[in-house]
């Protein structure tokens, strides 16, 4: 048992740094391919100095943003699932369970169907929307009641996304003009996404990120059981509701910014435990390259299949997700939370 | 006296039953002939190009079907109709059967391509008549004015209308080509990632060439489809045009280019820094047809390119 754990931890260290390259490289892929007509060799060209305006147009206004706003998104949905995972003790646990995948669509939907327009709102809409919809599920699965009953959280985060989801549907059914708006929204998508939607949400990610950093330790010492965490010293209360607060956060503002985004925070943490075990830190550290090197692949993908036009990110990530999820399920034994 | 009160209903009914027939006339329509009433006094349109062609000639239907996404007709109807008098039966893309049945309808005008169940349905309440044309070209909305007005009756009127809107068309062109702002355009609606192009093969297309601006939509569009799919923001130069035509179904078209103006890609296009971006009404330019809607197009082009 002794000598798994050692050279696990062996494999976590190479595994973070082959990761954290794997994901350097599909930045940069990220600023050379495009749906548009801007080729890699134009951009390798204008980075060493070509003047060619278009390349540096297409490379520094839009695909830089989209790239730098998928890290961000990547990170936050992965980080949160697993999170997410361990505070529950649910494998299956999804961060749109929580209902904040659902909140923040129904909340814009609601303030486009109030007329306000979809660009100038969208973001502090939806974080609200988020914090709201989260909100009503701890409301639902009481509060008090999560540590001792992770199930009736997911059940309460089930019924209520889909309730949220339904009002949702039929806001946009009796409003089609909003529909169009909302459309692609609902689905998720990186493109046409500005810098200042990722400046907008940046206070909560760092906020959240100090949060996860003090609490990592805790939260591991949780999963040794409540009584002993107790004995350590530790509040499971408090730390089960500080965690999920977190998730909230980030994962609202991943939906604020690229709308629902399906797949990525069930599935990266799945592959983090296959390699490196159970233990909360090590599992956030292996999520942490691993959400934005999916959501990145996706939306790289999304820009090619369909050129000139793209494809919305939220169909791509569940389409790589799956395959994935089955992949790691049957090649490893997955650990027990 | 009951008894010979009845009878006289009853062979009052006959009679008008056999003038009513006696009055009615053949049409040929895209399910065959059809015998459609001389004057038909309650008619209900499931196309918006039926309500606008009824309307060009003097006739008021009773019922209607909504414009694409709201739950009214579209807003410039309301210049030529008493709105609340006009009753709702549907959407575009689904007929309320009974709220039809309930306005008791001699004439049912239907839109081109109408699905053959629904016709079987709806030819039961009324004749029900459906054009033989396809929506999808610059000019089918001509064939389907000429068709709905000949069902009415309005043969002779419909060309005066058709007629005097292309004089209006022709002499815009002229103005145009004097001011020297031709050239071509392309019609787009605005979406949060990207511009869908509207096809160049639709009516408000056809209206504009009329004027001798040139829509294209860059062979983006695929066939048979009226718009394009989102395009690219990096693929935004393809409509980069004399003019771009930003249609909106919001009724705020300022808002709508608004929208578009905070991407950086939008404001690059030259078109955008010419100031040659007009916003308009999508209920006319990406809805509806007929020449009540051609006139509101014109006005639009008007306004904006001859200031």
């Amino acid at each position: 048992m002794k000598a798994l754990t050692l050279t696990r931890r062996v494999d976590t260290r190479t595994l973070i740094v082959s990761l954290l390259t794997a994901l350097v490289a599909v930045s940069v892929v990220s600023l050379l391919i495009g749906a548009g007509s801007v080729s890699p060799s134009r951009v390798v060209a204008m980075l060493l100095g070509a003047d060619d305006a278009d390349a540096r147009f297409v490379v520094w206004e839009l695909r830089a943003p989209r790239t730098l706003i998928g890290l961000a998104v990547g990170m936050a949905l992965g980080v949160s699932g697993a999170l997410l995972q361990a505070v529950t003790r649910n494998p299956l646990a999804e961060p749109g369970l929580l209902g904040v995948s659902a909140g923040a669509a129904f909340a814009v939907a609601l303030a486009l169907v109030l007329g306000a327009s979809a660009a100038t709102l969208r973001i502090p809409v939806a974080q609200m929307g988020a914090l709201a919809g989260c909100l009503c599920v701890l409301g639902v699965a009481r509060w008090r009641g999560v540590g001792n009953d992770p199930v009736r959280l997911v059940l309460a985060g089930a019924a209520f996304s889909a309730l949220l989801g339904a009002l949702t549907s039929l806001i946009l059914f009796f409003d089609q003009r909003s529909a169009d708006e909302i459309r692609f929204w609902v689905i998720g998508s990186l493109a046409g996404r500005r810098l200042d939607d990722l400046l907008a949400v940046l206070p909560t990610i760092v906020v959240s990120g100090v949060l996860i950093a003090l609490l990592a330790r805790p939260l591991a010492a949780l999963a040794l059981g409540e009584r002993m965490a107790s004995g350590l010293g530790h509040h499971p209360r408090l730390i089960r509701a500080l965690i999920i607060l977190c998730v909230a956060l980030l994962v609202g503002a991943a939906t604020a910014i690229a709308g629902p985004i399906a797949f990525v925070g069930l599935v990266v943490p799945f592959v983090a435990r296959a390699f490196v075990g159970p233990d909360i830190r090590r599992t956030l550290w292996v999520s942490l390259p691993t959400g934005p090197l999916i959501v990145l692949v996706a939306d790289i993908v999304s820009r090619v299949v369909v050129a000139p036009s793209e494809l919305p990110l939220g169909v791509l990530t569940a389409l790589f997700g799956a395959p994935v999820l089955v992949a790691v399920v049957r090649a490893r034994r997955l650990p027990m939370l | 006296m009951l008894r010979s009160v009845l009878r006289f209903g009853l062979a009052s009914v006959v009679i008008s039953g056999l003038v009513a027939n006696a009055q009615a006339r053949e049409v040929n329509t895209a399910f065959g002939e059809v015998d459609v009433p001389d004057a038909p006094e309650r008619i209900v349109t499931l196309y918006e190009g039926a309500l606008d062609a009824s309307l060009a000639v003097g006739v008021t239907p009773l019922g209607a079907i909504t414009s694409r996404g709201v739950d009214t007709v579209a807003d410039y109807f309301g210049e030529h109709t008493d709105l609340s008098e006009l009753q709702i039966v549907g959407v575009p893309r689904e007929t309320n059967l009974e709220a039809v049945l309930r306005l008791e309808p001699d004439l049912i005008l239907a839109p081109a391509e109408l699905p053959n169940e629904q016709y079987q349905l709806l030819s039961r309440i009324a004749p029900t008549v459906v054009p033989d044309t396809n929506p999808l070209t610059q000019d089918g909305w001509r064939e389907e004015s000429r068709f709905y007005a000949s069902v009415l009756g309005k043969e002779d009127e419909i060309e005066r209308v058709l007629a005097e809107l292309d004089e209006r068309a022709a002499d815009i062109k002229s103005r145009i080509e004097e001011a020297g702002e031709g050239g071509n355009a392309y019609v787009v609606r605005w979406m949060p990632g990207g511009p869908m192009i509207m096809s160049s093969q639709l009516f408000a297309t056809g209206v504009l060439a009329a004027t001798g601006i040139e829509a294209e939509d860059g062979g983006l569009v695929a066939e048979g489809r009226p718009h394009s799919d989102v395009l690219s923001l990096e693929n935004l130069s393809q409509i980069d045009g004399d003019w771009l035509f930003l249609a909106t179904l919001n009724e705020d078209g300022e808002q709508a280019l608004e929208a578009a103006r905070q991407s950086s890609a939008f404001e690059r296009l030259n078109v955008v820094q010419a100031g040659h971006v007009v916003p308009v009404d999508g209920q006319v330019w990406s809805s509806t047809s007929g020449p009540l809607a051609a006139n509101v197009i014109l006005d639009d082009v008007e306004q904006a390119l001859l200031p």
